[in-house]
């Protein structure tokens, strides 16, 4: 009798679920002839699930149209690397996931197709992506890859320390850096935060959300140069290199590579860190694993205690700068209507939903419907809701303008994190910093252009 | 049956005049060594000197743009800081291989039990991937907090009473990456050593000893000249080696903190595959080309004189 009932139940929740599947909008793909050969490059994160979930997805649609798909992964530490070799070499992938910079970057270079018309149709199939993400994948007012989801960073705190001490959780740089001061026990080698000016997103990034928060920009809103030899320019160079000689840090932070700051967190070494959702990863995959009930009471109070909050804001606003990972169809593409339909079959939000459910909250949405078929699924608790509110914080390189060839190459050349390093290490001034890294920005703009 | 005389005629005359058929044999059989000079070494070197008079851009077509690379480089800090790090970072890895290298072939070469499994076990640096060696180093000089291994001995022996933050400063970040690079690379200088010591003669040493010479004067006026070679060359080696290293440097520091440990092969990475400035970051690798090329025929010309003499 129970088992009747619960396969009742699951029989309800398996026909709601598929009703729901059937109900969500399908992109009208391209037609495309049978026997297509696709090579498909993906970002390998350090969520393993979701390399998986995306690698089942590309296979469903060669399935499905008697196609081949060769998936091949490229890493946050390769994925220029490869990218360069394909495109000096001209074996470009037919499909390629980007990165933020990457659409304006090959797009200048004459690598990308150009999908505005296609774009256009996805827009009325599956919606758009929200007005700060959208600009990412244009290029002189051309369409030249398609966004899929944002994985920006979250400010990563401890909840039973700030609860210990008192002390508000951080709303702004500010309040982080107060935080920090209060939380920091140094004798136990516990530390109030753990920022790294290195040369990974965890630097750059973070710097780019500072700079943009307190109002910073290196281009104005037509992607041209503008000076940051400012007051505002100032403040941020203050709060990045005061964190360093305050003591709030351990202090081999500046060497940290990309994942020393997650180490330290969840090793509870430091209050609070910058970082994508690969800690609630980390987390949630160790509490899975947990086998006898001492550890896994262990591992559901630091899943419970961790706290994913919005990043910092500046007075100029709450901007966090992220990876916007899109498509982009390459000219090398020998098929380019299987090429668009791969692309349509991924972003649908039948495949959208089922990647997502499998990112541990790292991947966020952009385009409108796929978006909403993931309400229920951000609303499990309170850092998932953060995470599915990403697309309202997010910022692009560049910013105020649009992502464009110079702005990635400020990004790539490190000036952005060698500016404090330079105070911290070399002990120049903040100004002779600030003066160094304008003209570095400028030569730049004056090379490339916008 | 010839005459010696007739012979050496003839052999001597097929010097003068070699036969068509030879030549076109020896051109034959040299083709396929000129196809791989030609395409492995000539095409690349020429394609690299040629790109660093362009502004080659990765996925545009290049520019000629005669010295402004080279210009801009000796005008460019960050490129002194490199020049002055890539030194710094060889002479003293270099320096500090010669010394244990030399030590650990007058220790190997002496009679002792277990000296055989101990000649296998110096190898070992040597045979380890590299990658495995700097993540090992880079864990053994972290001071995250009670992590790395230099900062846990210390604090577990009382003598600090907070880690030490080796990687954090741009002297201990550079120490660090010298020590794992010479760890990695002195036992191809102590196994060197060893097979140029055992070809010493034993006489030497005896009418050494016979002279009244002590053992450091043995070491002095026996080892060391017969040494010589192999030291020269050995070092030349591992200097070039040393200046065109990347994944020590790449894998422990990326160059940081800072630039300070910032080398010619991970700037030049840096600039070309992350800035996409191919022009220019092939313009960093081949400044160190006319130093190394300097050092190369130094060394061979001595070499060549000391043979003919």
């Amino acid at each position: 009798m129970r088992d009747r009932r619960l396969s009742r139940r699951s029989l309800l929740t398996g026909a709601v679920g598929a009703s729901a599947a059937l109900a969500l909008p399908r992109v009208a793909a391209p037609q495309i002839k049978k026997g297509a050969n696709l090579r498909l490059w993906i970002l390998k994160t350090y969520v393993e699930p979701t390399n998986k979930a995306v690698e089942a997805a590309a296979q469903r649609w060669a399935q499905k149209h008697g196609a081949q798909v060769t998936v091949e992964y490229f890493t946050f530490e390769d994925m220029q690397t490869k990218y360069v070799a394909a495109i000096e070499n001209k074996n470009t992938p037919d499909v390629g996931q980007l990165e933020t910079g990457a659409p304006a970057r090959f797009a200048g270079m004459g690598q990308l197709l150009d999908l505005t018309t296609f774009a256009r149709q996805v827009e009325g199939d599956i919606g758009k992506a929200p007005a700060n993400v959208a600009p990412v994948t244009v290029l002189g007012g051309k369409t030249y890859a398609l966004p899929w989801y944002i994985m920006p960073a979250f400010w990563y705190v401890w909840r039973d320390e700030f609860e210990k001490k008192k002390v508000k959780l951080p709303s702004t740089f500010e309040d982080a850096k107060a935080a920090a001061t209060a939380l920091n026990r140094p004798n136990d080698n516990f530390y109030g935060l753990g920022q790294s000016w290195n040369r990974t997103a965890d630097g750059y990034g973070v710097m780019q959300g500072l700079m943009y928060s307190y109002g910073v920009g290196w281009a104005n809103k037509d992607g041209k140069y503008q000076s940051i030899k400012n007051a505002k320019m100032q403040q941020v160079m203050k709060w990045a290199t005061d964190i360093y000689k305050e003591g709030i840090q351990p202090a081999d932070t500046l060497s940290w590579t990309g994942s020393q700051n997650n180490e330290a967190f969840i090793a509870k070494k430091i209050a609070q860190t910058s970082n994508g959702p690969s800690i609630t990863f980390a987390l949630e995959n160790a509490l899975a694993k947990a086998t006898d009930a001492k550890d896994k009471k262990m591992r559901e109070d630091a899943v419970a205690n961790h706290v994913a909050l919005p990043h910092p804001a500046g007075p100029d606003g709450r901007r966090c700068w992220g990876l916007a990972l899109s498509f982009g169809v390459f000219k090398t593409a020998k098929d380019p209507e299987a090429a668009m339909s791969l692309i349509a079959h991924l972003l649908s939000p039948e495949e959208t939903v089922r990647v997502m459910n499998d990112s541990h909250g790292q991947f966020s949405p952009v385009l409108d419907k796929a978006r909403a078929a993931t309400r229920d699924y951000f609303g499990k608790n309170e850092n998932y809701r953060n995470f599915g509110r990403a697309a309202e914080w997010f910022v692009a390189t560049g910013w105020p303008g649009p992502v464009t060839a110079a702005a990635a190459e400020v990004q790539a050349s490190n000036v952005l994190t060698d500016a404090p390093a330079k105070v911290i290490v070399d002990k120049w001034s903040v100004d002779q910093a600030i003066d160094w890294a304008d003209k570095k920005i400028k030569e730049i703009y004056d090379t490339l252009g916008a | 049956m010839l005459s010696r005389a007739d012979a050496g005629g003839r052999i001597e005359a097929s010097r003068r005049h070699p036969r068509r058929g030879d030549t076109g044999t020896a051109i034959l059989l040299l083709l396929p060594l000129l196809v791989l000079v030609v395409g492995l070494i000539v095409y690349p070197i020429y394609r690299a000197v040629w790109l660093s008079f362009t502004d080659k851009l990765v996925g545009y077509p290049e520019r000629f743009v005669g010295l402004r690379n080279y210009i801009y480089l000796a005008n460019d800090d960050a490129f002194h800081t490199v020049v002055r790090n890539s030194l710094v970072f060889t002479v003293s890895s270099v320096a500090l291989k010669i010394v244990t290298g030399l030590a650990m072939a007058l220790v190997l070469h002496a009679t002792w039990r277990w000296r055989n499994f101990f000649r296998g076990l110096m190898l070992l640096p040597w045979i380890t991937s590299t990658v495995i060696i700097a993540l090992t180093w880079r864990w053994m000089f972290d001071s995250f907090p009670g992590r790395g291994f230099f900062n846990s001995v210390l604090l577990d022996l009382g003598l600090l009473s907070r880690p030490v933050a080796f990687m954090a400063t741009p002297e201990g970040a550079m120490l660090a990456v010298v020590i794992a690079n010479w760890w990695r690379g002195f036992p191809f200088f102590g196994v060197s050593y060893l097979a140029g010591m055992q070809s010493i003669p034993g006489e030497l040493y005896e009418a050494a000893s016979v002279d009244g010479a002590g053992s450091w004067r043995r070491f002095w006026h026996v080892t060391l000249p017969g040494l010589k070679h192999i030291i020269i060359v050995t070092t030349l080696l591992t200097f070039i080696f040393t200046i065109n290293d990347f994944n020590i440097i790449y894998v422990m520091t990326r160059g940081g903190p800072g630039t300070a440990t910032q080398v010619f092969a991970t700037y030049s990475y840096e600039v070309a595959f992350n800035q996409l400035r191919w022009g220019r970051g092939v313009t960093i690798s081949i400044f160190a080309v006319p130093l190394l090329i300097a050092g190369i025929a130094l060394v061979s010309r001595y070499l060549l004189r000391e043979r003919t003499a």
